[in-house]
Parts: C-alpha cells; structure tokens; sequence
C-alpha cells in the first residue's frame, strides 16, 4: 500500500525536493573521471522517489514509535507529535543546509494530500447520523464560516485602526478580510486528527467534523473573493463589485467545491462499492483508504511543522498575532452560541451548553490555512509574510494547546462519550418503520420534510440507481435488516466457538443471542457486542478498535465455511487467475453461514441425545479405529463443533455395541448421568473429559465467552480444517446404510434430502418438512423416527418454539422437548429388540445433522 | 383571520390547543389540509361539529402514498374505529403525536400501537413477520423473516413470554436514548 502512494506523493515532493538537492548530499555529484567510471551517482534518477520514500519511511517510524509508548499518546494527539517531530527535523535540516528545504506547497496539499483523507472520512462517514443533523451541520459552516471571517478580519481591522499593531503590517480592511476567511476555517484533518482520540458522542462528532469538512467549500470561494479584490485593490473596488461578489459567492457556492465533491464521492459510493465487490475485496480497500489517508495526514502534520522553521518567510508582530488568536476564539465561541440558539429553536435535542463549549472549543485550525496562506501573493499583498507567520502560530496553538488540552476538558466536563455498539436488530428495525411511517404522514399532511425526500430518494434508489450500479445478487441481499441479522449471526456463530464446550453442555442451546433462562445475567447479542467493543465506531482513520472484531470475524468465518458439512460440493478450483474471483461467492457464503449455525445448533442438541452410548463405548478398541480414520473431525469437535460425520459414524457403530452387552449397565450409567454427558461428546474424545465435561456444565451458569487470542494464527493452528482435510465425505457412508434396515431407508433417504434442501443454496424450499408444529411432548416409541423432525428441522422451529412459547409460556422449550426423548432412549435400554431398530435410525439421523 | 372564525367557534379552537400540542395557526393549517384531501365532504364550517369522516379510500389512494408500506396501518391505528375513516379530531390527533412537543412515552405508545397488528396489546411474532414483510416489500423470504423476527424477539423480550410487552417496548426505546429523537415531524 505504501508503494501505490509511492508515485501518488513522488509527484509533487519531488518538485521541492528538486530545489534543494545539490547542497543536500555532498558526496552527489561523483565526478565523473575521464576513463572508465565503476561508481556512477545517479541520484537525479532515483531523487524523487527516494525522497519520498524517505518521509514515508520517518513518518510510518514515528508513528509506530509514538504507538509503541502508548503513555504519550493517550495525553498528546498524534497530531502534536508529528508537528513536533516535523519542527525537529526542519531544524535538523535548518542546522545543516542552513537554509529551509520542505515546504508544505499548496499544490501537493490540495492535489495530493489532502483527497486521500477527505474521500476516506466520506466513505466511513455514518451516513445517517450525517444527513439527520445536516441543517446543523450546514449553519455551521456556511453561516458561521461567513460570520467568523468577517467578524475576525473587520475585528483586526479595527486592531489595527486602534494603532495595536505595529504599523509595519500594511494592510487594509480587504487583506483583513482576506486573511480572516482563509484563518476562520475549521480544518478537517486536524478535527479528525484530534477528535478521534477524544470519543464524545456521535452528534457533537458529526457537527463539528462535518462543519470542518463543509466549510472548506465556503472558505475557498471566500477567499478567491477577496483574493480578487484584493488583486483589484481596495480604490477600484465599486459597490456593484461587492453585489457580483455575492453573487460569486453563492453561485460558487451552490456548486461544490472539490474537497466537497471528493467527500460526497465517497459517501455516496460506499453503499454501491461494498455490494459489488467481494468480502475480501471490500477489506482491501478500507485498508487502502485508511493507509492512504493515513499517511497523508502524517505527512501534512510532519511538513506543517517542518515549514514553521522557515523564518525567512515570516515575520512577527505580537499584536496581530495575539489578536487574530484572541479573536478566532472569541468569535467561533460567539459564533456558536448564537447559532446554537437560533437552531435548538428547531432541534428535538437540543445541544447544551457542554456541546457548545466542546464545540467551539473544537474549532481547530490546520494545514488549508497554511496552504491558502502560502498561496497569497506577495506582491498584491504586502503584509502577507505577517499573516503567514500568524497563521503558523494559530495553526500551532489550536493543534497542540487545543489539541492537548480538548480531552481533559471534555473528561471534566463530563461530556457525553460515544458509547460503541451496533445497531441491534431492533433498532434498525425500528428505525426504518419509523422513517416509512413518517413519510406517509408527510405525505398525508402534504408537508414536503425530511422524511420526505429521505422516502423519495430510497425509492429512486431501489428503482433505478440500485439496478444499475449493484451486481443483481448483490441487490437481492443488501437489504439492511437482513444485512444487522446476518451480522448478529455471524457473531453468534463466533461466540458458539469461542465457548466451545460450554454452549454445548447440558442445556443444549443456549447460544449467547438467547437470553439464557436460567442465569439473570443477560447475555443477548447486543450485550456481547458491547462487551467486545467492537462497534458503530465514529473514529474514521481509527481502524485498530473494528479490526480486532472483524479480523476475527473474518478468520473464523472462513474456518467456519472451510469445516463445513458441505465442504467437498463448494469446493472452490485453486485458480491462479489475477482477474477471476468467484463470481457468487459472497451470495453463497450468506446462506451457508445460516446453514451452519443452524446445524451447529442442532448438533448440540442432537449430542446431548447420542452421548450417552458414545461415551460409553470409547473405550473399545474399535471405536478407536473409527475415530484415527476421522480424526480430523475428532479435533474439530475438542474446539466445540461436532462435525455431522463424527457424528453419525460413532453412533453407527456405538449402537452395536449397546444392543449386544451391558443393557443394564448402560441404562443405569445413562440414568445418571444424563446430563451431563452432553458435553463430553463435543468436548473431548478421551474418558477423563468426563470431568471437565461436568465443569463446564457448571461453568454454563455464567457463559462468559472467552476471547479468541488476537493473533489469528494461533487459532488457524487449532483449527484442523486449515491442514487441507478437504475430502471429508458428508453424504452417507456405506457403513451407516449397513446398518439401517432396509425399510428404514425410505424415511432415512427422506431425511436427508430434506436437509439438503435446507442448506442448498436457495432455502425458499425448506420449510416443508420444517413447517411442522413441534410435537406433543410424550410420543411413543413407534413414532420415534418421525419424533425427530421438529428438532431435525431446528432452525425454522426456533421460529415456531417462539410462537408455540406464547401460548404454553414455557421457559425453556428446548430442554423439555429433550427430555422425553432421552426417556424414551432409557426405555429402549430396557427393552432391546424391536425398539433397537428405530434406535439406528433416530441415531443416524442425528448423527447426519 | 376573518376564515378563521368561520371555521371554528372560539371555543372549538381553544378545545383543540387544549388536546393537542398545536397552536391555533397550525391548526388551521392542519384542518385546511385535511379539507383539501376531501374537498366535497369536508365542510368549510365546522361551527356545529359535523360528523364527517375521510375515507380511507381517499388517503390511501393519494399518489405519494402509493408506496408506503404502512399507509393503512397509519390510518386504522389512528382512526376512531380502526377502519382507517378519519374525523378531523383523529387527523389532528395524528400530528400531535408526531409533533416535537409530545412527550416520548406517548410516541412509543402510538409506535407500539402501528407495530401490534392484530389489536392484542403485545407485538406477537406475526406482527414483527408483517413488519419485516413489509419493510423489505416481500424480498426475503418467509423463512427469512421468521429468522429475523426470532432474533428481534430475543433481543427485546424482557419477561421471556414470546412476545413484546409495551414495557419491553419502552425498555428497548430506553436502551437507545437516540431512538425516538427521529419520530417527529415540523407541521
């Protein structure tokens, strides 16, 4: 990544890098002597990029440094330090060239650096929370940008009548105004820069950044104003030229201004992007943008601080200096509160005093001030080396003062921090209710609102847009409530690993998304979601806090996908084509993620059923055999999963067993340990587990999931299915169809097509077998295959367990349903003959799952 | 202002200022509207409280509403006798729930209300499964839906009886104090 920047910043550093080379390097030159020449110096080939390559190098160093003393930067933004660290080595460079070498030149500021970090906060920028405060956010820049030039430049201005600064600054009220609308600008990357690390909540984030990313527009048009009027000089100017400045103003302004264009960019691409492009691909370019705007942003603070050494090109004059300070601050805060007051006349929440304080406290100043200021021309503006130096300072007082000083005071103001979590399902169900709902009394009324564009929009996306930028499979997924349940999916299936043994104890199903019955404590999604700390978050260069979550999701995911049941049919062909992904992949793992945590479910609560003979057998020399031919899924199932062909090969052959010997014991074993043997079967494969098993029985009361250590390859080295066992048959064995008598075939064939549809792709078909009520709790034994189709069909009956829930209000639907069925097995024990056939055909269906 | 007095007694208007978060003037815009929708039944002159309903054929049929999903559940919710007729007072009634003035318990109450499709006081999983029908306009499946609505259920069911209370409601509205700020509309 740092290589695609390579020739993306080689370009314009190149230009000042250009001017100062000779002096730089003594040994560059390399004579040449007359004969043959071994050493050549070609350092004119390599300048450009080696330059650059160099202050990439220095700034990544820098900051895996300031990473590395964590206690620094949790009380100094980043920010400071690379200005900091800029105005070291600018005095380094000062010492030795005896002149200043690195500019921040505007032209590599406004074509280079600066697009990368603005395209990258649009893309993250939450999008919702954005255009839901929007007349905000725009009052605040466009309004209170106007107001903080020209009450600043008119303000100086009248410093200066005062006679508070030094005559030697000609200026007139024009180049005021000009310095005060490139001065009043909140800058983006120093707001993100420093907000980023303060957390306060969403809406005051959003104001304020999305004021400092649209204000650009309206301080650019403003100063190219006054810039020509200036250029024109204060006694041409007529009053009809200030009307066609206005007019300048808003028509420029109604068309947007570049960094406004590249924000709207990456704001209005990002839905469409990530439909289209694959998982993979959507991580790639969210890395790419962060590395990219990353690294810009490092560079612009390195070279701010580097060109304040600069003293050639500025001069001092306290007054000026002390009042343009006192100045920007007083009026942004005026500024505030008086816009805050005229918009919480409209706000259902209105900010308060602390927003406002944060708010206008927040009103730093960067690296489009200095550019802008750089870009003045000397010789139209006389006082421009006193500006520059101005805004060096301002620059520098609201980074570091302001900067340094932000978290402390929002930490005593008690600010309201963002808390991170994700929309749960509710919420976003909710939400989108509420929008429809109040489109449509928009509509009654007849009141053209907020609602009603948002409602107008999303169907001229649906209708045409969607149609036209999104691959069709993707259209037909990216439905969003379907998109927050897919992910709270996922997480279940995560955090179903993470527990491993736990989840799969004697109560049998409680994965973390239900609220578990028997312990107070909640453990619903969003709970673990909040634990985990991945979330919503606002941060936009900020990458590390999603990551860690997402990362992980990622890795298990495909673990997860790769130990499939399924595995052999997706086997997907090694291709070694650079231009070919596999086209649906992305459609298919959707469904499979359902389809496995579906069957993981139900292979829990099939264990807790079959355990019991397994357990028992183990022992056997044979078993033995069975489980070194499989003994990849045995490893799977120590990691909490119980493969569906462990499964059904064991009790295949542990059903032999248990009708030739031991009745007696084994009903009497079986009795009492009932319970807990369920874990032993996914647990472990060796006898002592019977402890632990226990253990975990008991630990089950407070399931707090255990963190899967971050480095994912540790877990690769657990998880079995990384060693390349892609040929584990899922269909049935010979072996199994052995066993079931022939007139059980039927309904075992049955069985299993049934459970291929659930898991082929399209799942439109499942519900047939699975629409089933859940039965009766005490069924008899002749009925015992048919018994295990509601919990066969396990994932549509969580949908009918909860109806069914309503009317019997039994807390705990799963278990009790199991109970019968594991009295209904104690029988059997008893009674060996005629029952032991159903025996296979019950085992080997759960097996099969 | 002369209209005004035409249309209501002084008395009716302070009546409605009373019940609802309105001032006269939105009131007045509010019922101008309302005899827009139904220029030939409504009445200019309400001095004598005519017994006057909107059809709901009318409201419903009104193009920008063509593709809400949840036009009629709006208007049955609202309307007196949950057949989707309004009289001006439930019309009134309407946007003074939505108003910024009304106190959240009762937007979370009304919310409630056009969740619960079947009148039974608790949103059951059928009435998350039409929501989400609707919401999605019939593009997932059934057996999708039904997975989606187990999992909002589980979320949000407090009590554990299957199905969502008023007060799991509430509860979850609590959880995310953001959550009803977006319910609202400037009239």
């Amino acid at each position: 990544m740092l290589r695609a920047a390579l020739p993306l910043l080689g370009l314009p550093l190149a230009g000042a890098a250009a001017a100062e080379e000779p002096t730089q390097e003594p040994g560059s030159p390399g004579e040449p002597l007359p004969g043959l020449v071994l050493f050549r110096w070609q350092w004119h080939e390599v300048e450009a990029p080696y330059l650059v390559a160099l202050w990439i190098l220095v700034a990544s160093l820098a900051k895996i440094v300031f990473h590395l003393s964590r206690k620094v930067t949790s009380v100094v933004p980043e920010s400071c330090l690379l200005i900091l660290l800029g105005l070291v080595l600018g005095g380094i460079v000062l010492a030795v060239a005896k002149k200043a070498e690195y500019q921040l030149e505007p032209g590599t500021f406004f074509l280079f650096l600066l697009p990368p970090i603005v395209l990258d906060s649009g893309y993250f920028m939450p999008s919702r929370l954005l255009f839901d405060n929007l007349g905000a956010i725009l009052t605040y820049a466009v309004v209170g940008t106007l107001w903080n030039a020209f009450t600043t430049g008119a303000a100086l201005w009248g410093l200066q009548q005062a006679g508070l600064v030094a005559p030697r600054v000609q200026a007139g009220l024009l180049d005021f105004l000009l310095f005060g609308s490139l001065i009043s600008a909140v800058d983006p990357v120093a707001v993100l820069a420093v907000f980023e690390e303060v957390h306060v909540n969403e809406t005051l984030f959003i104001i304020v950044f999305g004021e400092s990313l649209l204000n650009d527009a309206v301080t650019v048009v403003l100063y190219k104003v006054c810039n020509s009027f200036v250029a024109m000089g204060s006694a041409n100017v007529r009053a009809t030229d200030y009307l066609k400045g206005v007019a300048y103003l808003t028509a420029e302004m109604a068309s947007l201004s570049a960094i406004l264009a590249v924000t709207m960019c990456g704001l209005g691409c990002k839905k469409y992007v990530e439909a289209n492009i694959s998982h993979k691909s959507r991580t790639t370019v969210k890395y790419t943008m962060k590395t990219l705007a990353s690294c810009a942003e490092t560079v612009i603070f390195m070279l701010l601080g580097i060109s304040a050494v600069d003293s050639s090109k500025w001069a001092w004059d306290s007054g000026l200096v002390l009042g343009t300070l006192f100045f920007i601050l007083f009026f942004r805060a005026l500024g505030v509160v008086l816009q805050t007051w005229v918009l919480n006349q409209f706000r259902l929440v209105p900010l308060d005093k602390i927003d406002q304080v944060v708010m206008s406290y927040g009103g730093l100043r960067g690296a489009v001030a200095f550019a802008l200021v750089i870009l003045l021309d000397k010789t139209k503006v006389p006082a421009k080396d006193y500006f520059v130096a101005t805004t060096i300072v301002v620059v520098f007082f609201t980074v570091i003062v302001q900067g340094l000083t932000i978290k402390p005071l929002v930490k005593w103001l008690k600010v309201k921090r963002s808390e991170h979590h994700k929309p749960t399902l509710n919420q976003e169900l909710h939400e989108h209710t509420f929008d429809h709902i109040l489109a449509a009394v928009e509509d009654v009324v007849g009141h053209h609102g907020y609602h009603y564009w948002r409602d107008r929009w999303e169907q001229f996306d649906k209708k045409y847009l969607s149609q036209l930028l999104m691959r069709r499979s993707a259209y037909r997924i990216k439905d969003q409530i379907w998109d927050v349940y897919y992910r709270l999916n996922i997480r279940d299936a995560i955090s179903f690993v993470d527990q491993g043994g736990h989840v799969l104890s004697a109560t049998g199903l409680t994965l973390p998304s239900m609220p578990s019955r028997n312990s107070v404590a909640e453990t619903s999604v969003t709970n673990l979601l909040r634990e985990s700390g991945s979330g919503a978050c606002l941060d936009l260069q900020v990458i590390d806090t999603v990551r860690s979550g997402r990362d992980r999701e990622d890795a298990v995911m495909h673990h997860l996908l790769c130990g499939g049941l399924y595995k052999p049919r997706r086997r997907y062909k090694a291709s070694c084509s650079r231009h070919f992904i596999l086209d649906d992949a992305q459609e298919r793992q959707d469904k499979e993620v359902f389809q496995q945590n579906m069957k993981r479910r139900l292979e829990s609560f099939k264990s807790t059923k079959h355990n019991i003979c397994f357990a028992k057998s183990k022992p056997r020399p044979r078993k033995a055999g069975c489980k070194k031919k499989n003994g990849v899924a045995n490893t799977a199932a120590t990691n909490g999963k119980s493969p569906g062909d462990l499964g059904f090969r064991d009790t295949a052959a542990v059903i032999l067993t248990v009708e030739s010997e031991e009745d007696e014991e084994e009903s009497d074993s079986s009795e009492t340990e009932k319970d807990d043997e369920g874990i032993i079967f996914v647990a472990r494969a060796t006898s002592e587990v019977l402890q632990e098993g226990k253990v975990s029985g008991s630990l089950e009361v407070c399931p707090s999931p255990r963190i899967i250590p971050p480095s994912p390859t540790c877990a690769e080295k657990e998880l079995p299915w990384k060693s390349g066992q892609g040929d584990l048959v899922v269909y049935v064995s010979s072996e199994t169809t052995k066993i079931v008598p022939v007139d059980m075939q039927m309904g075992w064939n049955q069985s299993i097509s049934s459970l291929e549809s659930l898991a082929s792709p399209s799942c439109t078909q499942a519900p047939t077998v699975t629409r089933l009520p859940p039965r009766p709790l005490a069924a008899e034994e002749p009925q015992a295959p048919l018994e295990l189709r509601p919990s066969f069909a396990f994932p549509p009956s969580l949908a009918k367990a909860g109806r069914s829930r309503s009317e019997s209000s039994a807390d705990l639907p799963r278990p009790q349903e199991l109970q019968p069925l594991m009295q209904h097995e104690d029988q059997s024990h008893l009674s060996p003959g005629t029952a032991s056939s159903h025996w296979c055909i019950q085992f080997n269906r759960g097996g099969r799952l | 202002m002369g209209n005004k007095q035409t249309v209501f007694t002084h008395e009716q208007l302070e009546e409605y200022q009373d019940c609802t978060f309105f001032t006269r003037k939105e009131i007045m815009r509010l019922f101008y509207r309302y005899q827009d929708l139904a220029p030939q039944l409504v009445p200019l002159d309400y001095t004598s409280c005519p017994d006057v309903k909107v059809p709901y054929e009318l409201i419903g049929t009104m193009p920008e509403l063509k593709d809400n999903p949840f036009r009629q559940r709006i208007a049955q919710v609202f309307s007196e006798d949950g057949d989707g007729h309004m009289t001006l007072d439930n019309f009134l009634d309407m946007f003074s729930v939505m108003s910024e003035m009304a106190p959240r318990d009762l937007k979370a109450y009304y919310a409630f209300k056009i969740y619960d499709f079947n009148n039974d006081d608790y949103i059951c999983m059928w009435d998350l499964e039409q929501t989400v029908t609707k919401l999605t306009r019939g593009e997932l499946s059934a057996e999708e839906v039904s997975l989606v609505c187990e999992k909002v259920l589980d979320e949000a069911d407090g009590d554990h009886d299957g199905r969502l209370s008023l007060e799991d409601f509430q509860n979850m509205i609590l959880r995310a104090p953001d959550f009803l700020s977006t319910f609202h509309i400037r009239i």
